[in-house]
């Protein structure tokens, strides 16, 4: 209480206005809420309803929470206040009573939350209810249909399924949270008959802990990259010290901890999240590893990026936000050594530096009490995220790995085909014209519906490469426009781009081939192109002349008579 | 709640001192059990009117807090 007090020199970089309703009294929820934003940076602003009247200030349309305007409201309603007469003993009434009552329960709920959004533009989270763990029946309520447990288990249920599909509400798992620190210290009776306090001070904390996922969600500063250091993290043990044998990573008690933290990080990177390794030590010993070890669960293919080295652990992070092209503040780091730690969150404050417990027991414990990856929905994009980064990095080790340009394309087995512009492929054609600076030898840009009307001319020609590689594809990487004179002598290349995604493949050679050649197959003797400077284009200004166009005024001209030779180790696939 | 010592006496209530509300008063209690390692009961919270009361309280678990 005394920190809320005492909030007033921090510079906030975000704000939140967040509304609490509650049926019962929840005091200091506001203030634990305004301290844990203040330790985020975030500036909270909030709003209590009065005692027990959540039901009026929703349904007034002038009530002070609509004129407060949240930005987040929490609606927690106790299991006491639903069941009202019945918690003491719902066996007052028959079985069929009892459904009826829940249902209209769920049906009044449904309303409210839905007479809420419809005034608000509030996002709105509802806490679910806990079932009682007592009984007036003792061990035969769970013999009976629809006891006391159910009725509430019935009633959860069916308020997620009806509001599954709102996307501006969701449900907090207060039974959850009670079954998580024990219903015999959530719910302290002499606090419930002193003052109506249904979830004790001591754990009112815990419980804007919780909130405080929501409040993450909704600022959009959710973590997107878990790095890990090996030794003693992933493993027990050194590698270079103890061997490949003499880790301990196996289903004993000295290795179950790693295997168990492994397996609950590899469910987050199946979920979304990138995994990355920032580790002291000779590279082919730690990969021997991570490769060939029969207990390793996380395997090469995880990681989007991997530091192994005798370089310091802070630039080696530094270089794992650049390689991933993401920023430090989306970063998670692993540990165990107390120093490093130390070090890494002195440097670099952006990035959460996990206090990993001393007992690897309590990895896992601690790693899933954070809740820095929420995020208010998980998409299949979000899933394949993880395949991507892998199959850039893939790429880039090969890079590294060859001597020369010409081995490296021939191992990657690069496949361009070429599309003419059409429905599909159009908003991802003129997002390209819109955004590409590097490789672009006009800048021209164009709206979608400026693309629309040229690809329906019959005077043009609109088309893209779509690539591809042994790692996997790429999708649209390349567009070019084209101009035909009306006395068909020649072609004049409008726009000629590549996504600075797959630069330095010589795809552009490929597609230049295919317009040639086209050109070649329809008669027209001359292609005429242009590179207007700019000061993001250098890296194209050599493309022309180096396929062989040559210089006439300000244009750039190619004879198709000429016969062109395509880049070796490009797959040309045409529609 | 943020009142300075000097201010208290055992006469001290939530008449006279701003933030004691019964909020407050839960979380005084709250405090006293952890650094005292007792627990009061209900009748305890409720029949406390002014610091004096508190004084008694404490006593009746064996605690004695003298005037500094």
């Amino acid at each position: 209480m005394s920190k809320a007090n005492s909030i007033k020199d921090i510079t906030f970089s975000r704000k939140i206005r967040v509304a609490i309703l509650s049926s019962f009294t929840i005091n200091g929820l506001e203030e634990s809420l305004t301290v844990k934003c203040a330790e985020r940076n975030i500036e909270c602003e909030t709003y209590n309803s009065p005692y027990n009247q959540y039901n009026q200030d929703i349904l007034s349309s002038t009530s002070s929470l609509y004129e407060f305007s949240p930005n987040l409201t929490f609606l927690i309603i106790d299991t006491r206040t639903i069941l009202s007469s019945l918690f003491y003993n719902p066996y007052s009434v028959s079985t069929s009573e009892r459904r009826e009552y829940i249902d209209n329960r769920v049906n009044e709920l449904v309303s409210l939350v839905e007479r809420f959004i419809s005034v608000s533009d509030s996002k709105l989270v509802v806490a679910n209810f806990h079932a009682p763990v007592y009984s007036p029946y003792g061990i035969c309520e769970t013999k009976t249909e629809y006891g006391l447990r159910d009725m509430i288990l019935d009633l959860n249920a069916k308020l997620a399924d009806s509001l599954r599909n709102e996307s501006s509400i969701f449900i907090f798992n207060f039974d959850a949270f009670v079954a998580k620190y024990g219903d015999v210290n959530v719910f302290d009776y002499r606090q419930f008959l002193f003052g109506d306090i249904k979830v004790s001070l001591n754990y009112i904390p815990y419980l804007a802990e919780e909130l405080m996922g929501y409040i993450k969600a909704h600022l959009g500063i959710n973590r997107k990259c878990i790095v890990l250091d090996l030794d003693n993290t992933l493993w027990g043990g050194i590698v270079g010290e103890d061997g490949f044998e003499g880790i301990k990573l196996s289903p004993q008690p000295s290795g179950m901890p790693f295997l168990e933290f492994q397996r609950v990080i590899l469910a987050l990177n199946e979920r979304g999240i990138i995994l990355a390794i920032n580790s002291r030590n000779n590279e082919d010993e730690a990969l021997r590893v991570i490769r060939e070890h029969p207990h390793m669960v996380l395997r090469e293919e995880n990681f989007a990026s991997i530091k192994i080295n005798w370089n310091d652990k802070i630039s080696n992070i530094k270089s794992i936000a650049e390689q991933l092209n993401i920023g430090l503040d989306s970063l998670v780091y692993f540990d165990d050594d107390p120093i490093n730690r130390e070090v890494m969150s002195k440097a670099l404050p952006e990035v959460i530096t996990v206090d990993l417990p001393e007992d690897p027991a309590l990895y896992t414990q601690k790693l899933m009490s954070l809740n820095d990856f929420n995020t208010f929905s998980i998409t299949e994009e979000d899933k394949k995220r993880g395949r991507m980064y892998v199959e850039e990095r893939k790429r880039s080790q090969l890079e590294n790995s060859v001597s020369n340009l010409d081995d490296f394309l021939s191992q990657l087995g690069i496949k361009i085909k070429i599309i003419k512009a059409d429905k599909f492929t159009i908003p991802r054609i003129s997002q390209l014209v819109l955004k590409t600076n590097q490789f672009n030898l006009t800048t021209k840009r164009f709206q979608e519906e400026d693309i629309l009307k040229f690809s329906q001319d019959k005077n043009m020609l609109v088309g893209c490469a779509q690539t591809a590689d042994k790692f996997g594809n790429n999708g649209v990487t390349g567009v070019f426009i084209l101009q035909k004179s009306p006395d068909y002598s020649e072609w004049s290349m409008e726009t000629f781009l590549l996504s600075c995604r797959v630069m330095g493949r010589r795809i552009e050679y490929g597609i230049m081939s295919y317009i040639l050649s086209e050109a070649r197959k329809e008669g027209i003797k001359k292609v005429r192109g242009r590179y207007i400077p700019t000061k993001k284009n250098k890296p194209c200004e050599s493309f022309l002349p180096n396929s062989g166009f040559k210089k006439e005024g300000e244009d750039w001209v190619y004879y198709t008579d000429v016969p062109f030779e395509m880049a070796k180790n490009l797959e040309l696939i045409a529609e | 709640m943020s009142v300075p010592v000097s201010r208290i006496n055992d006469e001290s209530s939530p008449e006279t001192i701003e933030n004691w509300d019964s909020f407050h008063g839960l979380i005084l209690a709250d405090e006293l059990e952890t650094r005292f390692s007792v627990k009061f009961v209900l009748e305890d919270l409720t029949s406390v009117k002014k610091v004096g009361d508190i004084k008694k309280s404490l006593g009746k678990y064996g605690i004695l807090i003298n005037d500094e």
